[in-house]
């Protein structure tokens, strides 16, 4: 920001736009306001560190990651609280975003071949709306799957209260909903930075290129533009 | 608790199961028979002693047992179990603590590296220095032994009496117990001796009468003498107990199977990146340039 | 016991009845195990509730409290009439074929010789046949005669059949059946089996004749003085046999010596009364071993008063306290509550102070209410104890124990803080009779003392008030013997010392006059070398020999077992002589060989007696003398002409019982028993109070002790009173497990937890249905913080034994409600 001195009066303009989503600034459009990515760095900060306790005690091969928190005891102590804050954060995402992650019916295929052909970065986008069905998809799996680690990891807190084998299934589910979860996170992190530039801004700064938005999303473009879809 | 002298035959969440030492040391056993228990408790109020454990605050609720069940500062309990048989009635007594499994399930189910370990006499030990009283181990137990302690956050449960074990003494209930019924001593001695009272209780009319000594769990270190052997649940046993197979399922498929799903993520991510590369914009993109960068 | 605890791994047979061993003596009970284990013994248990006890027994009887002897009779007629008794040794070791007098009847529940208006037996109805020849008793060896001890006992349990026993029992007969079918194989050479028993038994008005009912089973099933055999008491405290046996009883002395009444004016007088004549001098004769009263007698006083005893002034007899009635305690507190003594009817005041040494009346005495109102009348009351005791807050009782307002009682109490048990040195004398040194193990406490310094100053400083003011019968305070090295606070071991006697001049060999056997101040060896002529001096001569020149006794502890039997002969000391079982001469046949080799007692190798000390002259050959040597007859007594209510024992139904009795309903209870009439003293009638209550202990408390602990480890597991209650009667009452009930009796009321069981068995009594519940007794208001509970003895009535003036605990009428 140093050297923007003499476009402060611009500034002022933008950051006030930024407050507002799927508006158009000169040549970049605000795809996430600052609400949004606070919920979604909430979320992921809360995640990272429920993650980052929770391996180190599931696998002796992840215990290094305890080091970070001050070893074991500590990460036991932490997790579950982490674990709330996340589900917390999780839930408020989930009202956030709710009313934009309706699938339409021409995404039903993103449940099966869809997705791999969107990895291949084949098929047609042109009716790929603000979110493609593969966000959508991983917004419900996530929902999904914070209130399946916080129902098992309630269970988990105390043992004592529910019968062996609900708690047995209960760790069942943790770890089947963690083990998915986290892949499911790691191509999330791989697709929002590197396979796709341009993305990692959208929930940094909030905003995208016009080029992005035409590239990844033509219909939002479209919508938040008003303009047909350019064509290079 | 751990006695740093006894060599390790397994411990909790380690890779290689850290057997260490080489001597051969002989596996260790409490005999309990309930056919001439009385019930005294004595064997507890040495637990409590012995163990310096804080007192625990009990009521009348109508049994002569001291509580519930097991308690994190209560670790030996006799259940007292009063049933119509036969035209009349019995009333069962066992004293009820840590099993020490040969294949412990709080062992199997722990996570944190030698929280949980099992000497080469075949103790099975909490380590309390280890130990992060998660808690999982409750789950893992087929008897229902480990308690999590609030005070310390540790889980507890009875170690027996390694501290004593280790030299050369017997545990502190059985020093206790007035009448012998519990007894203590190699695996091999306990489970003869416990056989051939088996064999005089058959003869004089217990035609079910045992030995508990379970194989589902590789057998225990306290072998138990029952006269109605085929009804354990009459004294709060389980008829075969076992590690729980979600337990093994858990600890041993799904956990390696999560490992390699997760470092597949991150592999399949940067092999998905060599083979496809990044998906960008073709040409330049506009940007206004009277934007500030972020 | 007549045996000991280790012995009771020897048995075949263990009959546990009026008592509950695994619970109350769960430390001796290994041995009941030990003989399950090594020898596939039989354990019976007999008892009102399914107890610990049971729970590891061969078979339980459930019986309704009170009607022991009912059952025994009825074992005893099943012997009989099955001819499973051991024969042999009736005919030799018991006066089964002695002839009794013509004066002696039984009819409708009154034997002969009673006197409705004193409720007294005229006992002199009893007594054997004199046989005109041989001026002895008649014996008829083959005992058909129908006056013969066996015929009469035969003819007298004859109504004792299995279906009488039920009905009076409530236990079903094909279980009856099966104890007596089991009791009874030990009624030969073979097989020999025990009986134990506790304060289930005693504790009754007809307690002393459920002994005896099980004392004649035992003798006539040959089990007497064998190992493995006996009739087993087991004592409530670790040293209340020592207490019993150091004269812890108003009407005894130490050594079981009588305490002299008013009327024996002198010495010679005394002891002509105390000394048994030798009764049978024919074959198998009596030694009469108490011809040596006045050895015991005379070294006793020499060990009260030393040097001021001499033969000139009987050795003190004259210092000797008189009694003119009964001063058993419960009288005592009678007196005190009526202000005045009923012995000299209602003439003399009562008492105006107590002082209470390591007991709690108000505890444990029946009727806590009159317990309570008695002391509150008191002047003074001095107690040692190691907690502050029901007895020393009596004053501070809860409103519903009935006593005055504390402003209003003028009694003055001190309480004196006292050292337990293991802050003391000192023997035990368990139940087996083995004296056994204990060393102390801490300090008491602050300012408590031993009961002996505390004792000790009391004297020291009342001789010396006497000697600066004088008083009313100085004498027997100034002349004590008070030789210790440090006579404020007796060293234990010279107490011990003094207890088990010395010669005080040199004592002559009677076998060779010009030897010395003693050299004056030498410790004795024994009750056999005691004099009547004050030359010794000996505490208690039934101690004798616990430490002799060779140091103390008590204090042996060697595991040497010649014989396998578990006799330990180097372990401690057993009184009397080291002697490991009693009436051991009876452990062996007509020719002194023992009925089983296995299980030898004694047998005689042609010179002399070997294996445990001999019960007997160790040289006099079989044949010369009987084996009951304590006995003017010599043999054991199926019929026992002493006891106060009957020469055999019948059933009588409790002072409080649900049913008349069915053998003789106008005689319904023991016509001999005792009871009380002030206002406080209330009985119950079944029609208001229709169950069944018994009272009894747990192996988690002691006594009322442990509810004083604060933070000890046995309130844990027992934390609080409780009230057993059938599951049936729960149901008709709409009682849950672990809910509030009140419990009523005719002197009051408590409340506690129930506990709904299955344990306490619904029984059929004279063909009705009865209900009986029961309550441990270890509460009371005086422990700690959350460790009070309600006193059981507010339920309990004072109604007592004609021989042992114990109070009936353990069987009166209640009823039951929901609090």
């Amino acid at each position: 920001m140093s050297a923007a001195t003499p476009h402060r009066h611009v500034d002022v303009a933008v950051l006030a736009a930024r407050d507002r989503e799927d508006v158009v600034v000169g040549n970049e459009i605000v795809r996430h306001r600052r609400a949004s990515r606070l919920i979604h760095w909430t979320v992921a900060v809360t995640f990272f560190v429920s993650l980052l306790t929770g391996m180190a005690i599931w696998a002796p091969i992840f215990r290094w990651m305890a080091a970070v928190f001050g070893g074991l005891p500590a990460s036991r102590v932490i997790h579950p609280w982490a674990g709330v804050a996340f589900f917390l954060a999780s839930a408020v995402m989930f009202f956030h975003w709710l009313s934009e992650m309706h699938f339409e019916p021409q995404e039903k295929g993103w449940l099966g071949p869809r997705i791999f052909q969107y990895m291949r970065y084949e098929g047609d986008d042109s009716q790929t709306g603000k979110y493609n069905g593969g966000q959508k998809l991983l917004f419900w799996s996530a929902s999904l799957g914070a209130l399946g680690l916080m129902v098992s990891g309630l269970l988990m807190w105390f043992p004592r209260a529910f019968p062996s084998i609900l708690m047995q299934l209960a760790y069942i589910l943790h770890d089947v909903t963690f083990i998915l979860f986290t892949v499911a996170i790691v191509f999330h992190i791989y697709l929002g930075s590197a396979a796709e530039p341009g993305t990692f801004g959208a929930m940094t700064r909030g905003t995208v290129t016009r080029g992005w938005a035409r590239l990844h999303h033509p219909r939002w473009y479209r919508e938040v533009t008003g303009e047909e879809a350019r064509r290079r | 608790m751990s006695a740093q002298s006894l060599e390790i035959r397994r411990s909790s969440a380690s890779v290689w199961g850290s057997r260490s030492g080489m001597r051969t040391v002989p596996t260790v056993s409490k005999y309990i028979d309930t056919t001439t228990c009385i019930g005294c408790k004595a064997c507890e109020a040495a637990c409590q002693e012995w163990n310096d454990q804080e007192s625990v605050a009990t009521r009348q609720t109508g049994t002569y047992q001291t509580l519930p069940t097991l308690a994190s500062q209560y670790w030996n309990l006799i259940r007292f179990n009063e049933r119509d048989f036969d035209g009349g009635i019995i009333w069962l007594m066992r004293k009820d603590q840590c099993m020490h499994c040969d294949e412990p399930g709080c062992l199997v189910a722990c996570p944190a590296p030698g929280a949980i370990v099992q000497y080469a006499n075949g103790i099975v030990d909490v380590n309390p220095d280890q130990c992060i009283g998660c808690e999982y181990c409750e789950t893992g137990c087929p008897f229902d032994v480990p308690r999590f302690h609030a005070t310390t956050g540790k889980m507890a449960k009875c170690t027996l009496c390694v501290d004593r074990v280790s030299v050369g003494l017997e545990p502190a209930c059985i020093k206790a117990c007035p009448t012998g019924c519990l007894q203590f001593g190699t695996k091999d001695d306990m489970v003869a001796m416990g056989t051939r009272r088996v064999e005089q209780l058959k003869a004089n009319g217990f035609a079910n009468a045992t030995l508990y000594d379970p194989k589902g769990v590789g057998g225990t270190g306290v072998v138990t003498v029952l006269a109605h052997g085929d009804h354990p649940e009459w004294y709060n046993l389980p008829a075969d107990p076992r590690v729980p197979l979600l337990v093994k399922f858990w600890k041993s498929v799904l956990r390696p199977l999560g490992v390699v799903a997760i470092f597949g993520a991150v592999i399949g991510a940067f092999a998905h990146y060599t083979k496809f590369g990044r998906k960008e914009v073709k040409g330049p993109d506009e940007r206004d340039t009277n934007l500030p960068d972020a | 016991m007549t045996n000991g605890w280790v012995d009771i791994k020897n048995a075949d047979v263990i009959l546990a009845m009026g008592g509950n061993p695994a619970e109350n003596h769960p430390v001796g009970f290994k041995w009941f195990l030990e003989a399950k284990k090594t020898r596939n013994a039989k354990l019976i248990a007999v008892d009102p509730r399914f107890t610990r006890t049971a729970a590891v027994a061969d078979l339980y009887a459930p019986i309704r409290p009170g009607t022991d002897i009912a059952f025994l009779n009825g074992i005893i007629r099943y012997a009989i009439e099955k001819n499973r008794y051991h024969e042999d040794y009736v005919k030799i070791h018991t006066n089964g074929p002695y002839l009794i007098g013509e004066k002696f009847s039984f009819q409708d529940g009154l034997f002969s010789g009673f006197d409705p208006a004193k409720g007294e037996y005229d006992k002199t109805a009893w007594g054997y046949q004199a046989d005109e020849k041989s001026q002895a008793y008649g014996v008829d060896p083959t005992m058909q005669n129908p006056r013969c001890v066996f015929q009469l006992l035969k003819a007298h349990v004859d109504r004792y059949t299995p279906e009488m026993v039920e009905r009076i029992c409530g236990t079903p007969k094909g279980t009856f059946e099966k104890v007596a079918e089991i009791v009874t194989s030990t009624g030969n050479a073979e097989r020999v089996g025990t009986i134990t028993y506790a304060l289930g038994w005693t504790q009754h008005s007809t307690g002393v004749q459920m002994i005896r009912a099980g004392a004649t089973l035992q003798l006539l099933l040959g089990n007497v003085g064998r190992p493995g055999g006996g009739m087993n008491a087991f004592r409530g405290h670790s040293n209340i046999q020592g207490a019993t046996d150091t004269g812890g009883n108003t009407e005894i002395l130490p050594g079981y010596l009588k305490t002299p009444v008013g009327t024996q004016t002198n010495l010679k007088e005394y002891l002509e009364t105390a000394t048994p004549t030798t009764l049978n001098k024919q074959a198998w004769a009596s030694m009469n071993y108490w011809v040596n009263y006045p050895k015991f007698m005379v070294s006793l006083l020499k060990s009260v008063w030393g040097n001021a005893a001499t033969k000139e002034n009987d050795f003190g007899y004259d210092w000797l306290p008189k009694t003119d009635g009964n001063y058993s305690w419960m009288y005592l507190f009678d007196d005190m509550y009526r202000g005045s003594s009923m012995r000299a009817g209602g003439k003399e005041p009562g008492p105006e102070g107590l002082v209470s040494f390591g007991m709690n009346p108000v505890g444990l005495g029946p009727n806590s209410k009159k317990m309570i109102a008695a002391l509150s009348k008191l002047k003074w009351l001095v107690i040692a104890e190691n907690v502050e005791t029901e007895t020393a807050s009596f004053w501070k009782a809860p409103t519903e124990y009935g006593g005055p307002d504390p402003s209003k009682i003028p009694t003055e109490v001190f309480l004196l803080p006292a050292a337990n048990f293991a802050e003391k040195d000192g023997t035990f004398t368990n139940s087996a009779r083995w004296l056994q040194w204990k060393w102390k193990a801490l300090d008491p406490p602050g300012q408590a003392k031993a009961d002996q310094e505390i004792l000790s100053r009391m004297i020291l400083a009342v001789r010396d008030l006497y000697r600066k003011e004088g008083g009313a019968l100085p004498d027997p305070v100034l002349n004590v013997s008070w030789s210790y090295a440090n006579p404020v606070n007796p060293d234990l071991a010279e107490v011990l010392k003094e207890m088990s006697g010395k010669a005080v001049a040199d004592i002559p060999d009677p076998k060779d006059k010009t030897k010395v056997l003693k050299t004056a101040g030498q410790q004795l060896d024994g009750f056999g070398q005691l004099q009547d002529d004050g030359s010794t001096l000996c505490g208690n001569w039934l101690h004798s020999g616990v430490y002799t020149e060779a140091g103390n006794n008590a204090q042996r502890r060697s595991t040497a077992d010649p014989n396998g039997l578990g006799m330990f002969p180097n372990w401690g000391f057993s009184w009397p002589a080291n002697r490991r079982v009693m009436y051991n001469r009876a452990s062996a046949d007509a020719e002194g060989k023992p009925w089983d080799p296995k299980r030898p007692g004694i047998s005689w190798n042609g010179q002399k007696w070997v294996g445990d000390v001999p019960d007997i002259k160790p040289d006099s050959p079989p044949g010369e003398f009987g084996a009951f040597i304590m006995l003017p007859e010599g043999v054991g007594r199926l019929f026992s002409p002493v006891l106060n209510d009957g020469p055999f024992a019948e059933h009588y139904e409790a002072i409080e019982a649900p049913i008349a009795n069915p053998l003789h309903p106008n005689v319904t209870s023991n016509p001999a028993s005792k009871k009380f009439s002030s206002d406080k003293d209330t009985y119950g009638k079944k029609e208001d109070f229709p169950i069944v209550c018994t009272t009894y202990r747990l192996t988690e408390h002691f006594h009322y002790w442990t509810q004083h602990q604060q933070n000890g480890r046995l309130n844990e597991m027992q934390p609080g009173f409780f009230v057993e209650i059938p599951e049936g009667l729960a149901k008709e009452k709409g009682i849950a497990n672990g809910s509030q009930v009140k419990v009523l009796s005719a002197r009051g009321e408590i409340r506690g937890v129930a506990m709904v069981t299955k344990r306490m068995p619904e029984l059929k009594i004279d063909g009705k249905p009865a209900w009986q519940i029961g309550f441990p007794i270890h509460w009371g208001f005086a422990g700690a913080p959350n460790h009070t509970g309600p006193l059981a003895n507010m339920l309990t009535p004072s109604a007592m034994d004609p021989n042992t003036w114990t109070p009936e605990y353990k069987a009166f009428l209640v009823k039951v409600e929901k609090a």
